[in-house]
């Protein structure tokens, strides 16, 4: 069966390896390829960059976010004009003994004392200080002693950078006589929204996020895994379920805005649940993350090999065995992959719950899922929208502590995935 | 030829359709306890395709269709009665790829028992371990490393480990499809070994490509080409004696 060589290939000269010709060629090969060596590392480089940048701009500006400027107040309560027995401080009517008194004055007049003209860098709410003081320790009403109380919003932004002029040259008085100090601000971490940014915590809105989340977890990674195992194990290949994956598709990529009104429509205006709560925010969160989880809990139900199906078939496992003892099991790792993704949005999205009414001013942690509360992102956003410039080192260090959140979550689930994640 | 008195199972008139195309066309065949069975034949003459229908494996390819009558112990396993979980315990099968689950080697065996109720205590449950990897030959390499995973074994173990679970349900029927095409020789050498002990004990019925390993295990073979059974007898009749000329030129190297 050897066919004659047509005449044409007959006639090809040897290839010549080592002519010139070749030799350019593989010189333009080699740069080529260091060509796109260097345009692959510039773009990593680059994207290291922004990032740098990112991360060095948020702690250069949020780190003082978490300090305060605090001066200190020498208050002689038994000369103060308050009657309180102190034993009645310690009984069951505390908290309404404590209310009857005017902090406000009190602080106001102990500052003066002590400070003279000076006593009016105190905070606004620097009574609340000296109450839990009192409080805590109520044999503090026989004794004079001394207690630091928080430096107002424009002496703190004086010592931090540069404020107005009158503000800079009482800083620099009460820094040199020693009454002013830095300290860390514990009631950044533990309060939640006020209207003076040396009162402002965190704490409700990462309360609010930690609940949302739940919520939207809760909802959507059960119903999404349910939903992706139906489609890949159980449903039958036609018309319905193409439709039912396209549409799943195009869900993942609706603006998160919609699904904002969609929870607005349905959920506040039919069926009639709390305005502002996390309940409402994690349910439309849920629909967000949901296609997202299907997705990807499809894709890793794929990437189970059939083998492993048969293998259980084979010695007579019922469907539902082999999905739960076997499929389920090798694809979890897979889903939680994309379950990270999708909540990793989730916790950054601000839009749809502006929708729902997040955004309201709440100046106490939400005590459960149906209070009203407000999340990290939606909090920043509230912040950075502040005129009092005391804000802006709070918007920076709520965006420290969201992105903290946010790591913590994703190591989380990091470390739940490389657990479950089995090799053969 | 040794010919025992009832056959374990029997097809009649079998046809199978995937969609439009017929993969299988009038096969009719026994299998028996005290024989191996041997289905041999060229690539996609439907012999793999014929043995997953007697454990209702095909019924997990949506466009698949079986016609005629396929019966164990008399029963026919297409009817509505039959559950075809129960069916596949009974008819364990082997596949040509080892597949062992990701588990330990312990729970690779122990799965089969554990999911049809067969031992309650851990003891039952190590007894029946036990002597399926011995039967399946697989004990003395593997008994000190048990909570080790299946996957980690060499292929020739995995296989094994393969055929001890599907021992370790008690089946009456084991399929094999192409147990040790993926396998090298040495390894090939124990698992024919471990079905020549297996013979007796279950019915056996093995597809293979290799006509020297159809030889060397079986002692009834059955030759397919293009979808039909052209020949099904004693194995050395077939190998020095075929009827038909296709079997013939088949097993002389002709083609396939």
């Amino acid at each position: 069966m050897n066919a004659p060589i047509p005449s044409t290939e007959r006639r090809r000269a040897p290839t010549d390896w080592k002519g010139a010709d070749m030799q350019k060629r593989i010189a333009a090969r080699y740069s080529s390829e260091r060509r796109f060596r260097m345009i692959g590392l510039t773009a990593i480089l680059m994207s290291a960059g922004f990032l740098a940048f990112l991360l060095i701009s948020m702690l250069h500006e949020g780190a003082s976010g978490f300090t305060r400027t605090e001066l200190a107040v020498r208050v002689d309560f038994p000369k103060a004009p308050i009657v309180i027995d102190p034993a009645t401080l310690r009984g069951e009517g505390a908290d309404a003994v404590l209310a009857s008194v005017n902090w406000q004055a009190l602080t106001d007049q102990a500052a003066t004392g002590a400070l003279g003209q000076d006593g009016v860098w105190i905070a606004p709410g620097a009574w609340l200080v000296m109450r839990d003081a009192v409080k805590a320790d109520p044999s503090l009403l026989q004794k004079s002693v001394t207690l630091s109380l928080p430096a107002s919003d424009d002496l703190d932004i004086a010592a931090k950078s540069d404020g107005s002029p009158e503000a800079e040259a009482a800083y620099a008085r009460l820094d040199k006589a020693g009454i002013a100090t830095r300290a860390v601000n514990w009631d950044f971490l533990t309060s939640s929204d006020a209207t003076d940014p040396t009162q402002v915590g965190i704490w409700g809105a990462f309360k609010g996020s930690l609940l949302t989340m739940a919520v939207t977890l809760l909802l959507s990674f059960p119903v999404g895994v349910l939903a992706a195992l139906y489609l890949e194990e159980y449903a039958p290949r036609n018309r319905w379920t193409d439709m039912i994956e396209v549409s799943i598709n195009n869900l993942a990529a609706v603006p998160s805005i919609i699904f904002g009104l969609l929870g607005l429509a349905v959920f506040l205006n039919v069926m009639h649940l709390p305005r502002s709560a996390a309940l409402v925010g994690g349910m439309t969160l849920a629909l967000m993350t949901m296609p997202v989880i299907v997705i990807a809990g499809r894709n890793a139900i794929k990437a189970v090999p059939p083998s492993i199906r048969d293998a259980a078939l084979g010695i007579g496992a019922s469907p539902i065995q082999v999905v739960f003892h076997h499929v389920l099991p090798l694809a979890l790792p897979g889903i939680m992959t994309g379950t990270i993704i999708g909540m990793a949005r989730a916790l950054g999205e601000t839009a749809p719950l502006l929708m729902i009414g997040m955004r309201a001013f709440i100046a106490s942690p939400p005590g459960g899922i149906t209070d009203p509360a407000t999340v990290l992102p939606v909090q920043i956003f509230l912040w950075s929208d502040e005129v009092s410039k005391g804000f802006v080192e709070k918007t920076s260090a709520a965006i420290i502590v969201l992105l903290l959140f946010l790591l913590s979550m994703n190591s989380i689930a990091i470390y739940l995935r490389n657990k479950f994640e089995r090799r053969w | 030829m040794p010919q025992s008195s009832t056959p374990k199972m029997s097809a009649r008139n079998v046809n199978v359709f995937y969609g439009e195309k017929q993969a299988i066309q009038n096969v009719s065949i026994d299998v028996d306890t005290d024989n191996v069975t041997a289905f041999i034949g060229p690539s996609g003459c439907g012999k793999s395709t014929f043995l997953r229908t007697l454990n209702r494996m095909n019924d997990t390819v949506a466009s698949a269709r079986v016609e005629g009558e396929i019966t164990l112990d008399g029963e026919n396993i297409y009817s509505s009665g039959m559950d075809v979980v129960q069916l596949r315990a009974r008819v364990g099968m082997v596949f040509q790829k080892p597949n062992p689950f990701p588990k330990s080697i312990y729970d690779n065996i122990a799965y089969g028992p554990r999911i049809h109720g067969l031992a309650s205590a851990k003891a039952d449950l190590d007894v029946i371990v036990e002597s399926s990897l011995r039967r399946a030959g697989l004990w003395d390499e593997v008994k000190d490393r048990l909570k080790d995973s299946g996957t980690a074994l060499s292929g020739g173990q995995q296989q094994r480990l393969c055929i001890g679970r599907a021992i370790a349900v008690e089946p009456e029927v084991i399929l094999m499809d192409e147990p040790c095409s993926a396998l090298d020789p040495i390894a090939t050498a124990k698992i024919e070994e471990l079905i020549h002990e297996l013979r007796g004990r279950y019915a056996i019925v093995i597809v293979t490509h290799n006509m020297q390993q159809a030889a060397r295990v079986s002692q009834r073979t059955a030759f397919f080409h293009l979808g039909t059974l052209v020949e099904y007898g004693s194995t050395s009749e077939i190998f020095t004696n075929p009827r038909e000329d296709r079997t013939k030129d088949y097993i002389t190297g002709r083609y396939g």
